[in-house]
């Protein structure tokens, strides 16, 4: 009875230790929406490699402006191989070379592939407006859900790439994951484009019409993708074939670290909020050691002043996780759409982030209020009588 | 007699620090009747307060036998003694002591709560008793919005809530003005009386005490007389 007027009735007291904990909320939702952001981004890259491999050119990794650069004629000796159920080339480039556009995560890009992978089943992108590529079309676009209100894309309209006008065919559902700042272009064109990104001397060497960065291998139905890309670098000469293994390794794990760090700061800070809950039940505790001997002497048990205190003390940790939680997610709100200009939607309140937080600030609540609660209960009620 | 306290032989000792205690009660034996209105007087440190925790279940006795409502009590402990205390025994004290927080009836509910009543039945039973204390218009009052009389009258409110066999009050009429001390002891006095709840008031008042049937006397932890 009486548990939030109790709580509030030393307003300021309950204000600071509320927001004590609201701070530490507000940490771990704005921190823990920018590693869950990530983590679908990675997630998305897992669920994408998991059946494929990725072919580009040498082994050295410098594959943009290496000699002799990976073309479309290697698609039909790599399809040759055993276990290879289909291949498909690719030419991509950054969608600005604006150096000052730094961002965090994935940046947006220009995409063009030859549309081979439209026959894989459950392969195809999910249009949210208009519709897919064809292989006939020229000049038009497929523009990535994060990417619509820098381009100021809509179905029908045209939008600028590197120079050249291209027609808005189609909108990408938001997929949470990479392909959400892509946008993508017949191959024909991507190669035009990219021809022109070249130094002068690499583009009276190279066609436009059989350029590619990389082709990307689909591993047939039941045939391990790495083992596959085993088999296709021993194979083909002058390639660097990689498997979900080599994804996994260099970004799942990293991001593992990256996790750990970030939510451990979070939960430093909720920590310290947690210790001023204590530091503020031990006090009403011995405010009211009158009130508790009042208690006992009008049959109060020891569990029931048990529960009285924890419940307060789960109060203050419930409202300062709501409060932190609403905080954090207005301030990811705000920071995605002040991003959305160039396309860096770094956060994502996931459902689970945000009941998880709430959910931590209440079990740090109750954890908080059991030793106060325990003082208050095993009080002597003829003392606590006495107390002044 | 139908006695509805007896105690024994009590003792009590308390200690202050290491080699330093206080015999509060060094080997108290009383009788209360049912139905009696009995005033417990005496000089401070003379362990009328002791001994009317000890009989109401508040403390434990180093000694000695008590015996409540025809059941031996002296042996309990945690929450046998607990429950002994919220359904036999209603408590009144100087202060009010009053949760601050509650309204009037929120704090007469509380005792009957406690004492495994719903919510509903508590409020219910809250209510009759405000009104038989004359504060049916005041239920939603906080304490601080209450006079000293009034906020007493609650008390007593909240000491009958569970019906409890005997209520016993530490210096009820302490913070009141004479008249108001009159018109409290005068209700608990109706309530004896209409209702055959004993009574137990320890008090330096000798007005209080000339309301009651008996007056007994205590002087460095026994009991030195009875008067009537």
């Amino acid at each position: 009875m009486g548990v939030v007027r109790n709580v509030f009735k030393r307003k300021m007291r309950a204000f600071l230790t509320i927001f004590g904990i609201t701070i530490g909320v507000f940490a771990l939702v704005v921190m823990g929406g920018l590693a869950e952001k990530l983590n679908l981004l990675v997630d998305g890259g897992v669920d994408y490699y998991k059946d494929k491999v990725l072919i580009t050119e040498g082994g050295s990794g410098a594959a943009v402006l290496g000699s002799s650069p990976i073309t479309t004629d290697l698609v039909a000796e790599i399809e040759a191989i055993e276990g290879v159920e289909l291949a498909s080339a690719e030419v991509g480039m950054v969608l600005d070379d604006d150096p000052t556009a730094v961002t965090f995560g994935i940046p947006p890009m220009i995409v063009g592939d030859d549309l081979r992978w439209l026959e894989i089943p459950d392969a195809a992108l999910r249009i949210a407006d208009g519709r897919e590529l064809t292989v006939d079309d020229s000049g038009v676009a497929v523009v990535g859900a994060d990417l619509v209100a820098m381009l100021d894309a809509e179905v029908g309209g045209t939008i600028e790439l590197r120079g050249e006008t291209f027609e808005v065919v189609g909108i990408a559902e938001k997929t949470l994951a990479g392909t959400d700042t892509l946008v993508r272009v017949p191959m024909a064109d991507a190669q035009r484009l990219f021809h022109a990104t070249l130094p002068a001397a690499l583009q009276d060497v190279l066609e436009p019409e059989t350029l590619a960065l990389q082709i990307v291998a689909y591993a047939a139905d039941g045939v391990d993708a790495d083992e596959l890309a085993t088999e296709i670098a021993a194979s083909v000469e002058g390639i660097s074939a990689t498997g979900p293994e080599a994804f996994q390794a260099q970004v799942v794990d990293s991001m593992a670290m990256f996790n750990t760090i970030i939510f451990g700061v979070a939960l430093v800070s909720l920590l310290v909020g947690g210790l001023s809950v204590i530091n503020t039940m031990t006090m009403a505790v011995a405010e009211r050691t009158r009130e508790i001997g009042v208690r006992k002497a009008i049959g109060a048990t020891s569990g029931a002043i048990m529960r009285q205190f924890v419940a307060e003390s789960a109060v203050i940790g419930v409202t300062g996780g709501l409060l932190g939680l609403g905080l954090g997610w207005l301030t990811t709100l705000a920071l995605n759409s002040a991003g959305d200009a160039s396309a860096t939607a770094l956060f994502e309140v996931t459902t689970r982030l945000a009941l998880g937080s709430v959910g931590f600030a209440l079990v740090l609540g109750v954890l908080a209020g059991l030793y106060p609660a325990w003082h208050a209960a095993r009080l002597d009620p003829v003392r606590a009588l006495r107390y002044e | 007699m139908d006695p509805i306290v007896t105690v024994a032989g009590l003792t009590k000792r308390y200690r202050l620090g290491k080699d330093n205690y206080v015999d509060a009660l060094r080997g108290a034996s009383l009788e209360i009747a049912r139905g009696e209105m009995v005033a417990i007087m005496g000089p401070s440190g003379s362990g009328k307060s002791t001994l009317m925790h000890i009989a109401g279940c508040l403390d434990r006795p180093d000694s000695g036998e008590v015996h409540l409502n025809g059941r031996r009590v002296d042996q309990l402990r945690g929450r046998a003694l607990t429950t002994v205390r919220g359904r036999e025994v209603g408590f009144i004290f100087q202060g009010f002591n009053l949760i601050p927080t509650m309204t009037a009836l929120e704090n007469v509910a509380l005792a009957a709560e406690y004492a495994g009543a719903s919510r509903r039945d508590a409020a219910d039973k809250a209510r009759s008793l405000l009104e038989l204390v004359g504060l049916a218009d005041r239920m939603r009052h906080a304490p601080t919005e209450l006079s000293g009389g009034q906020q007493q009258r609650v008390a007593i409110a909240r000491a009958l809530v569970n019906d409890p066999a005997i209520v016993m009050g530490d210096e009820p009429t302490g913070d009141l003005d004479t008249a108001t001390s009159a018109e409290i002891v005068g209700v608990m006095r109706e309530i004896n009386t209409e209702r055959g709840t004993t009574f137990v008031l320890v008090t330096h008042n000798p007005e209080v005490a000339e309301v009651c049937d008996r007056t007994i006397h205590m002087r460095d932890g026994i009991v030195e007389a009875v008067t009537a």
